[in-house]
This record gives structure tokens, C-alpha cells and sequence, in this order.
């Protein structure tokens, strides 16, 4: 093994130390955000058990929020500058987003079962409905990648998308909501300071700390994976090139 | 004034295709009859329930036609091979894709010719100017983001499955307020008869804007090989 290999190993080595711990953490911090959930905040008079779902089921979707911003500046920033960085962010980015959009959609089940009593002709909510728009269009994003050309045309078409999805958003929910709405108002940005008792803030704050992190060293793992995997393309076309014969030989 | 001429050039090319060839707009008129025939069926439609659900089949069998039509405009570009022959001319990735848009657009509206004309015949659908005004309003935007995806899908493997995937969640918006304009027009409203939340011809105005500016801004980044 020469010396430039083993160290290039022993990096890697400390990098996955590193995810590992951050993961342990994040694993510590949902743990947290558990006992605040279920120990700390009281129980809701009306709703009772159930309203419990709210903390993650805000706090996932302000994660995924984050997630699709940060592929729209991923994208702006291939777009603009051909940044191979930030088209590794997008990917990584959108990835986490569409599995905390899931974990939006799953709880807002939940919680619609009993409350709502989940009658589907009663969904089609301006929430749910942009969601939804949200959910397809980054999946759109990673098809695109799926079955454009390898390469630079790949991320050229998805940054595409990942701009234009993220201007759609806002769109596709003012539209919806203009006419129906069932999914309740802001709770905790009503006006007048939150809607509801302070340890239920507290529960939340805790919930989407834990939440955030989480999501983060998500991003952090993917955007590892992505880098690793065109590391090993990269190395598989260099090996192409070094056992082809040179074009000038030829 | 070089980017509108050269967008019109393309666009009047597009169109003499057409003409000379006739292809894609015998097919697509076929095609909304046909999807009128089976909405028929499918809904099991009588003079009372034609009318009332006119609404959802106008906007059902539009976005249908359209993603056919828009599909089209690249596929054939990309099948001959001419888009790269396009592009090198000195007359811009925008202006091409500019002119692109205007033709599906005209071919669209084209089939709306067909289309609402059909309805009335055969759904007893009541098609009035204001339900013409929300449909054009409409198809601008539509056809902006039908043809930039159109673009982009061509560059893909399996493109008439993406097409769908990636238009359709954008196109929302036009469907949701086009659709209640034209169930408010078709329920007898005239252009004033709007209440609760403002005027759906001024959103779907603002909708073309938006789309309008956004897609031409991203046409360089897709058609730029």
C-alpha cells in the first residue's frame, strides 16, 4: 500500500468516526425530544393523546422545508457557477426531504384519522394538496437524474427542476388555498405569541432541534454516499483511460 | 428586435411543418374526440349529468392533449437531430425555445378549437366567451412549462414518462383556478361573476407572467448542450 493511499484511507477512517458520533447524536437528541413529547408536554384538553403527533409532524416538515431550500441553492449554485458541491447538496438534500415529507404525510394520517375522521372526499386541503405537489416534483428531481445522460446533463436538467419545483410550491399552495382549507391555521406564529401553553413551546422547540439536527447529519451521510459514489466513477473512468491506449499511439 | 424575429422564424417553421405535414394536429383532434367518447362512457353521461360535469372533463382531456402536443415539439427536434443544427445558429437557446413555445401554443389552441366546440355538441357542456378567456389564459402557461419540460424530457431516456411526472405537479395551479372559473362560468356566471376570492382571469394572468419569465430564464440552463 503506498503512503498516499493509507492516508487517504486513514481520512476516511476519521470522516466515518466522525458521522458515526454525529449519528449517536442525533439518535440522543430524538431520544430527548421523546421524553419531551411524551413526559414533558401536557396533555391537550381537547384533543387529548393525539395532538401529541403535532410536534414531529411540524417539525418534519419544517426539516423538509429546509431540505428543498437547501437543494434550491444547490442548484442555483451548479446553475450559476457549475458547482459540483452544490449539485452533490441538492442530491443529498432531496433525498432526506422526500423522506421527511413521508413522515409529514404519515403523521398528518394519523392525526386525521380521529380528528378528521379521515373521509378522503374532506383532503383535498390546500396543505395536503401542496404537499403532495412538493412530494412528486422531488421525486421528479431524482428520476431526471435517473434517466438523463450521466454527468454534467444530469445535473444540469435536475438543477432545472429543483429551481422551478421550489418557485411552484408557494403557487400550487396560494392557489389551493383560496378556496379550501381544512389543516389548521398557524399555532405557534399566530398573532399575538403562540396559540398554546408554554411547555407545548418548549416541547416543540426541543422536538425541532432534535428534529433539525437529525436532518442534518442525514444530509451530512448522503451527501458522503454521493460524494464516495462519483469518487468511484471518477476512478473507473480514469481506469478506462490508463488501459485504453493513448489516441496519439493509435 | 433579433430575438423576436428569430423566435417567430422558428415558430413559423414549426407551424409550415404542420401544415405540410399534418400529423400531429389530425391525431390530437382525433384524440379529444376519442377522450370525449370515453368520458362519455366512463361517466355514464345523460343531458343532466353532461352539463354538471363538463368542468372536470374540459380540464381532464386538455392537460391530456396538451402533454401529447408539447412532447411532441421536442421528440421530433431530438429524432431528427436538428435541435443541435438549431441551436448553433446565432439565434440563442432562449429565442429558439421561445419559438418552440409559440407553436405548441398555437397547435394547442388549435385543439381547444376542437375541443370546446365538441363539448358543447356532444356534453351539452354551455361554452361561453368567459369559459373560452379562462382556457387561452390558461393554455399561455400551461405551454411555457409543458414546453421547457418537454425540452428537458427530450434529453432523457424514457421522456414520455417523465413528461408527465414533471409537468403535471406544476400545472396544478392552473387546473385548480382555471377549473373553478370555468365551473363558476359554466354555472351561468358571466366575467364579473366571481366572488369569494378575486378575479381567477387576473390570477391566471399572473400565473402566466410568473411561469413566463421563470421558464424563459431557465430555457438557456435546459437547451444549452
Amino acid at each position: 500500500m503506498t503512503e498516499a493511499v493509507r492516508i487517504s484511507a486513514d481520512l476516511e477512517r476519521a470522516e466515518n468516526r466522525r458521522l458515526t458520533a454525529l449519528a449517536g447524536a442525533a439518535v440522543a437528541g430524538m431520544l430527548v425530544a421523546g421524553w419531551a413529547i411524551f413526559v414533558y408536554a401536557p396533555q391537550d384538553a381537547l384533543q387529548g393523546p393525539v395532538q401529541r403527533i403535532f410536534y414531529l409532524h411540524v417539525a418534519s416538515a419544517v426539516a423538509a422545508f429546509g431540505c428543498f431550500a437547501v437543494v434550491l441553492l444547490g442548484s442555483v449554485a451548479f446553475l450559476w457557477r457549475g458547482s459540483l458541491v452544490g449539485d452533490r447538496l441538492g442530491r443529498a438534500a432531496a433525498h432526506v426531504g422526500l423522506v421527511f415529507t413521508t413522515v409529514t404525510f404519515l403523521m398528518g394520517v394519523v392525526w386525521a384519522k380521529p380528528i378528521w375522521n379521515w373521509d378522503p372526499t374532506r383532503t383535498w386541503d390546500a396543505r395536503l394538496t401542496s404537499t403532495a405537489a412538493l412530494w412528486v416534483i422531488y421525486a421528479g428531481y431524482l428520476l431526471v437524474r435517473r434517466f438523463a445522460p450521466p454527468g454534467r446533463t444530469a445535473m444540469r436538467l435536475a438543477a432545472v427542476v429543483g429551481v422551478i419545483g421550489f418557485v411552484d410550491v408557494p403557487v400550487v399552495y396560494f392557489s389551493v388555498e383560496w378556496w379550501r382549507t381544512l389543516h389548521p391555521g398557524p399555532v405557534l406564529t399566530a398573532s399575538g405569541g403562540p396559540a398554546m401553553p408554554a411547555p407545548m413551546v418548549v416541547a416543540y422547540l426541543v422536538t425541532q432541534l432534535a428534529v433539525g439536527f437529525l436532518c442534518g447529519v442525514l444530509v451530512a451521510v448522503q451527501y458522503r454516499v454521493q460524494a464516495r459514489r462519483d469518487a468511484a466513477v471518477a476512478r473507473a473512468v480514469a481506469a478506462q483511460l490508463e488501459l485504453a491506449p493513448a489516441p496519439e499511439a493509435r | 428586435m433579433r430575438f423576436a424575429a428569430a423566435a417567430m422564424a422558428v415558430a413559423g417553421k414549426d407551424l409550415r411543418c404542420e401544415l405540410r405535414g399534418k400529423e400531429l394536429l389530425p391525431a390530437l383532434a382525433q384524440f379529444v374526440v376519442l377522450s370525449l367518447v370515453i368520458a362519455s362512457f366512463a361517466f355514464d353521461l345523460d343531458s343532466s349529468s353532461g352539463p354538471r360535469l363538463s368542468p372536470g372533463i374540459l380540464w381532464l382531456v386538455l392537460v391530456f392533449a396538451g402533454l401529447l402536443a408539447f412532447g411532441r415539439t421536442f421528440a421530433a427536434e431530438r429524432d431528427t437531430g436538428s435541435l443541435e443544427a438549431m441551436l448553433l445558429t446565432p439565434a440563442g437557446p432562449s429565442a429558439v425555445f421561445a419559438g418552440k413555445a409559440l407553436a405548441a401554443t398555437v397547435l394547442l389552441v388549435a385543439c381547444e378549437a376542437v375541443l370546446l366546440p365538441a363539448m358543447a355538441v356532444f356534453l351539452a357542456s354551455p361554452i361561453s366567451p368567459a369559459v373560452v378567456a379562462t382556457v387561452l389564459l390558461a393554455t399561455v402557461g400551461m405551454a411555457s412549462l409543458g414546453c421547457l419540460f418537454a425540452a428537458l424530457a427530450a434529453q432523457t431516456r424514457a421522456r414520455e414518462l417523465l413528461l408527465p411526472v414533471l409537468t403535471l405537479p406544476l400545472w396544478i395551479p392552473f387546473v385548480v383556478v382555471g377549473g373553478r372559473a370555468v365551473q363558476v362560468a359554466m354555472s351561468g356566471g358571466g366575467f364579473g361573476a366571481w366572488s369569494p376570492v378575486g378575479q381567477p382571469y387576473a390570477v391566471l394572468l399572473d400565473f402566466d407572467i410568473l411561469f413566463l419569465v421563470v421558464t424563459s430564464l431557465a430555457a438557456r440552463f435546459v437547451l444549452d448542450d
